[in-house]
């Protein structure tokens, strides 16, 4: 009797402690910290544009859903409802500017308003893909020195 | 697809002889699904829209990598078994305002419209009509719609094994500012 409680015990704690596990580490996973992570990629901002526009197709999808590091000179930097978005212009389009749009993690505006934008920069982000008019990069954030 | 990118491109010569284009690039898209076991919820802030205020022509473009959810799981299953969004990486709706006697784009004010055209997402095409408001300002328009969405529809089908924690349809919420495009 005292053997079969010890295996109901061991069992239950196993139980447990795989329920845990899925819990914290499948289900409730955290999102990849695209900030910390190594770019899979790093390449020129004029390079990656021209990839997805008039490139190479399947290079174009290598760098979707990939973190990829930018070096280029920004044109300006768009802000509202906290969102900053600091864009390269290369094309006019029936949208406007076309060119790559990265949207900065919140944590970098105050950096992103005192940016000099004369200089060339270096931007890390996760690279969402291309919507025929821009590249569109999320949770970026300057890397290097600026 | 190809028919939905010629339609846009002939908007885009519409757009290009027309008086005035209203465009954004950061309106906001997130939906939301209310099953008996989950709620979920996922937001886009680098949606494209366009709207000609002569001829209400209406169009969207939506990266659907770039919805953002609360679970990272969740985005997973998203992006790769639900919406498969390295085969169909664009959601498109190209549309027109089917009441546009009731807006005057001159004049500040709140216009209910009905937007009808086509939604083109996970490669299969839809038509659809739904309501919105038009805000019409100084600096340009806010444009605001929820409406529903059935997932079989383009289907996209969802495993038995989850099937409880989504909904069938799916709540769209838009809400862009468009500002006008002077070139």
């Amino acid at each position: 009797m005292k053997k079969y409680k010890k295996i109901l015990g061991i069992a239950l704690v196993a139980f447990i402690m795989v329920v845990a596990y899925v819990w914290f580490f499948v289900y409730n996973k955290p999102h990849r910290n695209i900030e910390k992570a190594k770019a899979d990629y790093e390449l020129s901002a004029e390079v990656a544009y021209h990839t997805f526009h008039s490139g190479d197709p399947v290079q174009a999808k290598e760098y979707q859903g990939k973190v990829i590091q930018l070096t280029g000179q920004a044109s300006h930097i768009e802000s509202g409802d906290s969102l900053m978005v600091l864009v390269f212009v290369f094309e006019e389009g029936m949208f406007g500017d076309e060119g790559i749009r990265c949207s900065f993690l919140p944590k970098y505006n105050q950096q992103l308003a005192s940016l000099d934008l004369s200089k060339e920069i270096i931007v890390k982000g996760y690279c969402a893909g291309y919507n025929e008019t821009d590249v569109i990069m999320e949770q970026c954030s300057l890397a290097g020195p600026q | 697809m190809k028919k939905v990118i010629i339609i846009a491109l002939g908007l885009g010569l519409a757009f290009n002889l027309s008086a005035q284009r209203f465009i954004t690039k950061t309106g906001h898209i997130y939906f939301s699904s209310d099953a008996p076991l989950e709620k979920i919820e996922a937001h886009n802030r680098q949606v494209n829209a366009a709207l000609d205020s002569r001829t209400g022509d209406f169009i969207f473009k939506v990266l659907m990598k770039s919805f953002a959810f609360e679970k990272a799981l969740m985005q997973e299953h998203f992006n790769e078994n639900y919406v498969e969004s390295d085969l169909y990486p664009n959601a498109i709706f190209v549309g027109k305002i089917s009441n546009m006697d009731a807006v005057d784009f001159e004049k500040a004010g709140t216009y209910p419209v009905t937007v009808m055209g086509d939604m083109n997402m996970h490669g299969k095409s839809q038509k659809i009509e739904e309501d919105g408001v038009l805000v019409v300002g100084k600096d340009g328009i806010q444009a605001t719609s929820t409406f529903n969405l059935a997932i079989a529809d383009y289907d996209i089908s969802i495993p038995g094994a989850v099937a409880g924690k989504i909904a069938d349809e799916i709540q769209i919420h838009v809400d862009v500012s468009l500002k006008p495009l002077n070139k």
